[in-house]
């Protein structure tokens, strides 16, 4: 079976480029190199805002960490008489204001990066 | 010769004479559309599959490292842009189930003009799944060298071997009729 199979699979009949294949190849080429060069990537511009989504990043995860060996300030909070006092007491304890800063901050980056994307200044 | 006119031409067009690359492209247009043609039937999106390989051959050419022919190089790249085209934008090809099934329907198979019966083994080709398809697809655009084909598809010999194996598998499932009858009339 395999030699019929071969002799009818290699006997694909062989074309010849059209004649303007060539000029049109190098067409495409000619528009390539003629093209302006891609913008280089701003990373002078972006590097702080990299610093500040890694730093965001980590608070983040601080934050996270801080909350699950803390536990006990979302417990009191609960169980206590609702007032305003305890969950600012509650939400100090749990540093959620270092979290609140975190999402800013990972936030204002997001928002400068899809600035720099859009090219607005 | 051809080799060293192709290294000679990439010379110039990475020192920043494009005109050059005009050379590359006419030695090697015939074998570049005619392996896109086996891999769509196509004529005319061969064409087109053929420019878009050699417009990334333009661009990655100074990553052709010299321990390498051009050729194989060339192949390689090629082999990965039609792979990946046909990927996006797959060909209108009859499934191999069907194609089994046209043959049932025709009691005098053996009166099939040899032309049909090349064109139905050929789209049945087109029809294996992918990884079977290429393997055969380029084990006889280079005339049945294995480590030709290896090197296009950038896999081991071994595997190579093992899909044309399981690919031939599955076509002499799918069309025994149709392959099994040639083999007879051999015989």
């Amino acid at each position: 079976m395999n030699s019929d199979f071969d002799e009818i699979v290699s006997q694909q009949d062989e074309i010849v480029p059209s004649s303007g294949f060539v000029a049109s190849v190098m067409e495409a080429v000619q528009q390539e190199t003629a093209a302006p060069a891609p913008i280089p990537f701003p990373w002078k511009r972006a590097l702080p805002i990299f610093g500040a989504m890694l730093a965001g990043l980590v608070m983040l995860v601080a934050g996270i960490v801080e909350l699950f060996r803390a536990p006990e300030a979302f417990v009191s909070a609960k169980t206590a008489a609702f007032s305003i006092g305890s969950v600012l007491s509650a939400a100090d304890k749990s540093h959620t204001g270092w979290v609140a800063l975190a999402l800013g901050l990972a936030a204002f980056s997001i928002f400068f990066s899809l600035r720099f994307i859009s090219g607005e200044k | 010769m051809s080799a060293t006119e192709d290294l000679a031409d990439v010379e110039r067009v990475l020192a920043g004479d494009t005109a050059s690359f005009e050379g590359i492209v006419r030695r090697w247009q015939g074998p570049l559309v005619n392996m896109a043609f086996r891999f769509c039937n196509d004529r005319g999106r061969a064409e087109e599959m053929a420019q878009e390989a050699f417009l990334r051959a333009f661009r990655g050419l100074a990553s052709w490292r010299r321990d390498a022919a051009f050729s194989t190089w060339l192949f390689a790249l090629a082999a990965n842009v039609y792979r990946s085209e046909l990927k996006r934008i797959p060909m209108q090809s009859v499934s191999l189930d069907d194609i089994a099934e046209l043959m049932d329907k025709r009691p005098h198979f053996s009166a099939l003009e040899e032309a049909d019966r090349s064109q139905i083994v050929r789209q049945a080709v087109l029809g294996l799944p992918e990884k079977y398809r290429d393997a055969v697809i380029l084990y006889y655009f280079h005339e049945m060298d294995v480590p030709a084909a290896a090197q296009s598809l950038g896999l081991p010999e071994g595997t190579v071997k093992a899909r044309l194996f399981r690919g031939r598998e599955i076509l002499r499932s799918k069309l025994p009729q149709l392959l099994g009858a040639a083999a007879l009339r051999e015989a």
